[in-house]
């Protein structure tokens, strides 16, 4: 079942495809032994998917995560993102379409601990250059989304794992990114909050937003259209199916 | 700029947390720039009572004395020089005034006595031997009363004027003109009191008490060797040829030829600001030292703590990164970070300085005072230690990889 026609190197990606790896490669070199996380992985993603990557521990998925938002750069292969080439950019460039592209949402939530819920989701928006006055508006603006309005001014630890990860996941929106990745959003909550989050991804996801998820259960993958597998660093299933 | 103000913030923070270990930081750079103040204070200070004596002499007033040693004279093989030349008299005071050319020249002499009033008894004084023109000289006021008379003067008269700070302790509230003290045991009239201005060398600081030259001599036990004189040319004479006129009579009366040194010196306030000059730069040579060390420990504690701060803060870091920020976006959030520290310091060094200054100015005679150029200087040095012993942790910080900074523990 091919959702795009193969794609070659060379070639750049139609307009519709956000996401295009072609056999993207990631080896760590531990002291003389290689370990090979990703051994080619080609993968497309169009504008408005909503993806599941599953697989077994090790299989690279957070190896792949980490490529497609930019965090890292491959040892082989080609990555587009809105179809520009970006596997052989340098730090800033890639610091820039980090801001500008990606929304990270982490199983950790990673917010700044000392700083409040609008501080911190208005961070994109300082590396973006804004002024205060429209960061505050726009991040106020995200966490009403998340349906945080009320909690703007609390700081991570006065907050619930549920809220928590609604902060982060306004922070990776207030960007208006181009695709929102979470890897193991749902990892440290208890399944009633999980579903809770999965309902905000679902909301996004009809609004338009274009959503890559990691997930080790089978129930919340089932939220997405999509379902990528890896295994050993290589997609071994990718199948569409029911929302 | 709004990573200025969100770099502030988090540095202030983090000041907080870890009270201790920026308290070893913020001591250092406190020291350095209280030194710095402190010294600068001083200086400035001296330069000024110094600059207001001068004034207070009149411009084109010399000094004449036995010996004038200076900074950086000494020779090892001759430590004592002034052994060698006769100390001067009175009678080359009285002979230098007759000059054409010379207005009026002032014997400087001094003892020290006991004073009596009453049964109280002040020890030490400093009784100066002066003439009849101390105070055109020494600028300050005489009231209540008055000085001595010319007449006074070459009569030896046993009259004294004494300065506030003894009528002070001798008479309290009382009027002191017309009471009489005793000196080394002789009886004395108080006939003005002397209000010293703020002046460089103590004048009004210490008990100090003013009688004619010729009394002093003959009534005051004291060593003659010191005696010196300031010389003022007359109005319409250039201090050139009053000096020569000055150096030609000394000569004359010494009986030196032609050819043999002079054994006296004639000291111009330009050389005489030199001397000092070069002794006051010595002070500055010690101030940048000290302040350095202050400086160079505060440094050390801003690499200590910024990267005990950069360790644990690898995670935030890492968040940054993922949220967009460049390197030298964490390179700047991590120097203005570290310069807020130091600033800090900074700013207490710098009241701890002034409050000082206040206190020297308050109990020394040294009118020392905060210029705003050391202000100035001394919080750009506060900011640019930060920045620069912050350079490395920061660039530490820019570099970290930003996927192994997210799943640091
Ligand atoms: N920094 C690294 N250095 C060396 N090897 C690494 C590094 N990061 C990942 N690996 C290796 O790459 C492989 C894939 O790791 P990855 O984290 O992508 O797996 P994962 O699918 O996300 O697993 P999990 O479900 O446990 O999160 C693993 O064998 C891992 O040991
Ligand atoms: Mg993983």
């Amino acid at each position: 079942m091919s959702l795009a026609q193969q794609f070659r190197t060379g070639d750049t990606p139609l307009p519709d495809i956000i996401i295009l790896t072609h056999k993207l490669a990631r080896a760590y070199d531990m002291g003389g032994e290689v370990v090979r996380a990703l051994r080619g992985v080609s993968l497309q993603i169009r504008r408005n998917e909503y993806v599941a990557i599953m697989g077994p521990s090790g299989s690279g998925k957070s190896t792949l995560m980490n490529l497609i938002g930019c965090l890292d750069t491959p040892t082989g292969g080609e990555y587009w993102l809105n179809g520009q080439k970006v596997s052989d950019l340098g730090d800033d460039a890639l610091a820039r379409i980090r801001n500008k592209e990606i929304g990270f949402v982490f199983q950790t939530f990673n917010l700044l601990p000392r700083a409040t819920a609008l501080h911190n989701v208005e961070l994109p928006l300082i590396y973006a250059g804004l002024g205060a006055k429209e960061r505050r508006a726009q991040a106020a603006q995200a966490l009403e989304r998340v349906g945080l309005g009320d909690r703007m001014e609390h700081r991570p630890n006065e907050l619930s794992g549920g809220q928590r990860q609604r902060v982060a996941i306004a922070r990776a929106l207030v960007n208006d990114p181009s695709i929102l990745l979470a890897d193991e959003p749902t990892g440290n909550l208890d399944s009633a909050t999980s579903g809770e989050i999965m309902e905000v991804f679902g909301a996004l996801h009809r609004q338009g937003q274009t959503v890559v998820m990691v997930t080790h259960e089978h129930d919340i993958a089932a939220h997405a259209a999509r379902v990528v597998t890896l295994r050993d660093g290589l997609v071994a299933t990718d199948q569409r199916q029911a929302a | 700029m709004t990573s200025l103000f969100e770099g502030v913030g988090i540095a202030l923070g983090s000041l907080r947390v870890h009270k201790m270990r920026a308290a070893l930081t913020i001591l250092g750079v406190a020291i350095g720039v209280m030194v710095v103040m402190v010294i600068g204070s001083l200086i400035a200070g001296f330069n000024k009572g110094l600059s207001d004596m001068l004034e207070t002499l009149g411009p084109k007033t010399f000094y004449v004395g036995r010996f004038w040693g200076g900074a950086g004279n000494e020779d090892p093989d001759d430590p004592n020089p002034w052994r060698r030349r006769p100390p001067l008299t009175i009678a080359e005071a009285e002979r230098l005034e007759q000059l054409p050319t010379v207005k009026f020249a002032v014997v400087d002499e001094n003892a020290n006595a006991d004073i009596v009033f009453e049964g109280k008894r002040l020890g030490a004084v400093s009784i100066q031997g002066r003439d009849a023109d101390w105070p055109k000289v020494a600028g300050g006021d005489i009231y209540p009363g008055r000085s001595f008379s010319p007449l006074e003067d070459k009569a030896n008269a046993f009259v004294v004027v004494i300065n506030i700070k003894v009528s002070e302790q001798l008479f309290g509230e009382r009027d002191p003109i017309g009471h009489r003290i005793k000196i080394a045991g002789l009886p004395y009239d108080v006939i003005g009191v002397y209000d010293p201005p703020t002046g460089l060398f103590g004048e009004g600081d210490q008990n100090e008490v003013f009688i004619p030259y010729g009394t002093l001599v003959k009534n005051v036990p004291y060593r003659p060797d010191w005696m010196d004189f300031f010389v003022a040319p007359e109005d319409s004479v250039p201090i050139e040829r009053a000096i020569d006129d000055v150096t030609i009579a000394l000569r004359t009366m010494r009986g030196l030829r032609p050819g043999q040194p002079n054994n006296f010196d004639v000291v111009t306030q330009e050389k005489y600001l030199e001397t000092v000059n070069s002794m006051t730069s010595v002070f500055k040579v010690i101030m940048i030292v000290l302040s350095m060390v202050g400086l160079m420990v505060g440094g050390i504690g801003v690499v200590a703590i910024m990267m005990i701060s950069v360790t644990e803060r690898t995670r935030e870091i890492g968040v940054r990164k993922a949220l967009g920020a460049t390197r030298r976006e964490v390179l700047w959030q991590f120097l203005v970070e570290a310069a807020t520290l130091t600033l800090v310091g900074g700013v207490i060094g710098m009241t701890a300085g002034g409050l000082i200054s206040l206190l020297l100015a308050a109990a020394t005679p040294i009118p020392a005072y905060v210029p705003l150029g050391s202000v100035i200087v001394a919080l750009v040095a506060a900011a640019f230690t930060g920045l620069l012993f912050g350079i490395y942790p920061a660039s530490k910080a820019s570099r970290l990889d930003p996927v192994e900074a997210l799943r640091y523990e």
